[in-house]
């Protein structure tokens, strides 16, 4: 047997590369931490000092888990913080509240800053084989309630939540099945709970530590009033009727919600938990006095009060960010906006720093393989075509013109940034090359061309591309203007169609679209722990090849089968990532994936790396200058700990 | 009369229920589903989506039933007082829209009262002194009111606002007093931010006002009885006010109908560019997000209003004018 332990024990032999990296940061975490002594030196926030002295809640010492988690904010290059404030974020949709808990980013497992695992809730999560996963909580932790959160809170939610039919008509998580199979489920003692697959599943640690993570416990002290098997029918009954909803497992849905989290009443462990109740266009969350991370000079965190997000339209958010009415502010702002928010950074007493943004690929051309025209099919088919049209795009000139050279010129593959960077995925087919283009073109059987000089499709057409986008934003319509001028170059013209985002999907699903215009690989800073799903065939949403995709995700019911050998070799690579044992063998199963994506150009990228502006309140500390906006990995600001974010001279 | 009414309210059942048909069928007609532009959505902005979360609210919302039946659903359910469910805001209707209704009502009410103060003496005067300078003039301001985009008189105001007296963008109030109990401060605050779109929305429907106000008191003072009361010596103002006027204002009063579902949904658009807590904005999400029941619910509550306006005003109408009310008794 293989055993790994992520704990804080330094030393272990046997361990396996990712489950190192784990376990010694771990360590860094929490050697040195000896509860008493220290739990002596905490130090109270003044926001709960009312509270404490009215006995309402306990003093720090005994708030905090016996082993809390302590960020060393002084090693991650920061300044210790003071306690205070309170933070304003302006959003534009009432479904924006989860931000709250993307930012705050408090996971079982969850990535740092540097990309490694670390445990967060757990103490520690040991893995064998990647199929056994023992999780071992923090004794002493506790709900924002107080309530101790143990072994009960998982056990309720696997027996109670994920394996009621009414609760969950579709069964348990998907990433929680292998083959379709559920784990065997054991509480081994009240801080410690046992998932065993009869498989590997190395999907499951890096879903605990998604953005959108895979949540298996509930505050189930609070939940079972609203289940039919803990609560008595009266009184059931009567807060059905209150609520005004039609059965038990709608009340308990929406009472439960942990990653939008409307109700007030709800425990929660997160850094700030919600204070109101909806609707309401401003919802305050409030420090939780039960966080379990604490820093080395004894503050618990987070240093600051109170989160305020205030939910407007929009497009006002850039308006108003500018007039300071904001501390921290990055969604909803856009690289055009850089311009006024930069002159309003005196006014406004903010800066704005540019981050590096996430995507594979700020916009891609997708064409569709599963196209339903049958000679287009053929076409977009051929490599040789589609690494045609990726020569003949003059990225420089993109990234110039639209981007003022602030972007990397690339195809739609991973970021420097991701351990898994290689240059010749960035650059493969990305050369401005029209006599190659021309050439590779030639070879494909578009040899032919009119007077105009357009290709003639193999069946007399003229080659003519409608390229359709979801006519969300200008710049799309500007990049692809540029595209236009250079592929007719090469004998191809193309038309611009806007349509809407539902519509543009149903007609790329039924295959109806030749091709779009979408952004690239949504996780462009991966790992080879997290899941490859974006390099092969797994959904019908992927829009290069929605059939494939529909066939995989559907286990073979709708859609069509890939026909393509490249395709179903990324097919077969997914699968054995699902069923992969090492690190090592991970690694490279994503490096041959990127690297036949990269070859194949199966999405043609134009530039990555754009940046987001992030407007930071000039008394906001510790907010880093550059970073990485992505939503995963580790959440837009979540991977760089808000909760570790303070306000110089604000109390 | 009463006969008039009680037929009247009778008409008002299979109208109703026609119109509940209608905007079912048009929210049906646009591909997908709420939950479909939901995922949709998430996924532009590069985000996951918890399937089977989505599958939950999908089954609890009868999605997978058809359509008629989700029909008789929504009507059976919105008789017995229950409106449904907005996916959005993921809570009933009934309290969302309840929650906004206060401030929605005072922002109308306040833009009607302006345009009317505004429009009335402008009207009166325009048509007293017909192709005068003044009339000229302030025919010219109040058509510039319906020309100006409302959405860009209202971001220029805002912003200016926001420049000359630091009031906060967007919203009614200062963030600071959003959810909390009435206060002096927070009655101060809503006026400092309510000015902007009263007048914005109230200059959209004050040159249309004026116009309608002029002509109609037009075609009065012409008419034989004024000339002969003027030329009986009455006093002018009577001459004016107290038969012309009045007369002239059958016009106004039938359009009190329009004015109940006006006040309830406010000036969508502003709304939207101000920000503001009322329910306008929720209407337009609801309608472009596929929210159903909420754009559903809202929608025939407002149809109901209409309704009611309507009869409201005929039956004003003939309260009022005796011409109308003797009209009617002798052909029948």
């Amino acid at each position: 047997m293989t055993g790994s332990r992520f704990k804080e024990v330094a030393g272990i032999t046997d361990t396996q590369g990712i489950v190192l990296g784990l376990a010694l940061l771990a360590a860094v975490t929490v050697i040195g931490w000896t509860s008493p002594s220290i739990a002596l030196d905490l130090i109270e926030p003044p926001y709960l000092e009312e509270q404490i002295a009215a006995g309402v809640l306990p003093p720090a010492a005994q708030r905090i888990p016996e082993k809390a988690r302590v960020i060393d904010v002084v090693g991650m290059g920061r300044e210790t913080g003071r306690y205070g404030g309170k933070l304003r974020m302006l959003m534009g949709d009432p479904k924006d509240i989860r931000m709250i808990v993307v930012y705050g980013y408090v996971r079982l497992v969850g990535y740092d800053e540097k990309l490694n695992l670390v445990p967060d809730i757990l103490e520690d999560l040991e893995v064998t084989d990647n199929r056994v996963f023992t999780l071992r909580l923090r004794k002493g932790h506790r709900w924002s309630d107080g309530h101790p959160f143990t072994a009960e809170d998982f056990r309720y939610f696997w027996e109670d939540m994920a394996n009621n039919g009414e609760l969950s008509p579709t069964g348990p998580p998907a990433d929680m099945l292998v083959d379709g199979q559920p784990p065997q489920f054991e509480v081994l003692d009240e801080w410690t709970v046992r998932y065993t697959w009869q498989a590997p599943n190395p999907a499951f640690v890096p879903a605990l530590a998604g953005a959108l993570p895979l949540y298996i416990y509930a505050p189930s002290h609070y939940l079972k009033r609203f289940h039919i098997k803990y609560a008595s029918a009266y009184d059931l009954k009567k807060r059905i009727d209150a609520a005004r909803v039609r059965s038990w497992s709608a009340l308990h849905e929406r009472m439960g919600r942990m990653y939008r989290p409307e109700n007030p009443d709800l425990p929660c462990l997160e850094a700030w938990c919600n204070s109101t109740g909806p609707p309401s266009t401003r919802f305050v969350f409030k420090r939780n006095p039960y966080f379990h991370r604490v820093d080395a000079a004894g503050h618990q965190l987070p240093y600051i009060d109170e989160v305020i997000i205030s939910i407007g339209s929009s497009s006002l958010v850039a308006a108003q960010t500018g007039t300071g009415e904001a501390d921290l502010q990055a969604r909803y702002l856009r690289f055009d906006d850089y311009t006024f928010l930069k002159n309003a950074e005196k006014r406004g007493r903010f800066r704005v720093s540019l981050w590096q943004r996430g995507e594979g690929s700020r916009l891609a051309l997708i064409p569709n393989l599963n196209v339903e025209d049958p000679v287009w099919r053929k076409v977009l088919q051929d490599v040789r075509v589609r690494r045609a049209l990726s020569l003949a795009i003059d990225r420089r000139e993109i990234n110039q013109a639209i981007f003022y050279g602030l972007a990397r010129e690339s195809a739609n593959t991973v970021l420097p940034a991701s351990p898994l960077y290689r240059p010749e995925y960035a650059s493969a087919w990305t050369q401005f090359d029209l006599d190659l283009a021309n050439k590779l073109l030639d070879e494909a059987g578009l040899d032919k061309r009119d007077s105009d000089g357009i290709r003639f499709l193999p069946d007399g057409r003229r080659a003519e591309i409608v390229i359709e986008t979801a006519g969300e934003s200008t710049e799309q319509t500007d990049v692809l203007s540029l595209i236009r001028d250079t592929w007719l170059k090469v004998g191809i013209k193309i038309y611009t169609r806007p349509t809407q985002r539902d519509l543009f999907r149903k007609r790329i699903y039924a295959g109806q679209t030749l091709m779009s215009v979408w952004s690239g690989l949504d996780n462009a800073v991966a790992t080879a722990e997290m899941k490859p799903h974006e390099l092969a065939p797994t959904a019908q949403a992927q829009l290069q090849w929605p059939k494939w995709g529909q066939f995989v995700e559907e286990k073979g019911v709708v859609g069509e089968e890939p026909d393509l050998p490249e395709v179903r070799r990324l097919v077969e690579l997914y699968k054995k990532w699902n069923i992969s044992q090492s690190p090592s063998e991970r690694e490279a199963i994503w490096h041959e994936m990127l690297k036949i994506n990269a070859d194949q150009a199966f999405t043609i990228g134009t530039v990555n790396g754009t940046r987001q502006p992030v407007v930071v309140s000039n008394d906001l500390v510790n907010v880093p200058e550059e970073g990485v906006w992505a939503f995963d990995p580790g959440g837009y600001f979540g991977r760089y700990m808000p909760d570790t974010f303070w306000f110089r001279g604000r109390g | 009369m009463l006969l008039y009414i009680v037929r009247r309210i009778l008409i008002m059942i299979p109208t109703l229920l026609l119109t509940s048909a209608l905007v079912f069928t048009i929210m049906e007609l646009p591909p997908g589903d709420y939950f479909e532009s939901y995922m949709a959505e998430l996924q532009a902005q590069g985000e996951g989506v918890d399937k089977a979360k989505v599958e939950f609210l999908r089954r609890e919302y009868g999605f997978d039933k058809h359509p008629v039946e989700r029909y008789v659903i929504w009507l059976t359910g919105m008789l017995q007082g229950d409106f449904g469910y907005s996916f959005e805001y993921q809570m009933p209707v009934a309290d969302l829209v309840g929650s906004r209704i206060f401030l929605t009502v005072l922002v109308s009410f306040a833009t009607i009262l302006l345009t009317w103060i505004i429009a009335f003496p402008i009207g009166i005067y325009s048509a007293t002194h017909q192709y005068s300078w003044g009339d000229y003039g302030l025919t010219f301001l109040g058509l510039l009111g319906i020309a100006v985009p409302n959405f860009l008189l209202a971001l220029i105001l805002m912003y200016l606002a926001n420049v000359w007296f630091g009031t906060s963008i967007g919203h009614l109030m200062a963030p600071e007093y959003i959810d909390q109990p009435m206060s002096w401060g927070k009655f101060i605050s809503i006026l400092s931010h309510m000015w902007i779109p009263v007048i914005v929305i109230g200059l959209a429907g004050t040159a249309s006002m004026i116009r309608k106000i002029r002509a109609n008191l037009l075609d009065e003072l012409q008419k034989q009885y004024t000339v002969t009361a003027k030329a009986k010596g009455l006093h002018p103002f009577k001459a004016l006010v107290k038969y012309p006027l009045r007369s002239s204002l059958n016009f106004f009063i039938g359009g009190i109908g329009g004015i109940l579902p006006e006040v309830v949904s406010g000036a969508e658009i502003v709304a939207i560019v101000l920000s503001l807590e009322t329910t306008g904005p929720l209407l337009i999400k609801a309608l472009q997000s596929q929210d159903m029941y909420l754009a559903g619910s809202f929608l025939m509550f407002l149809a109901l209003l209409t309704v009611i306006g309507v009869l409201i005003s005929d039956i004003a109408l003939a309260f009022l004018d005796p011409r109308i009310r003797l009209q009617g008794k002798s052909t029948r």
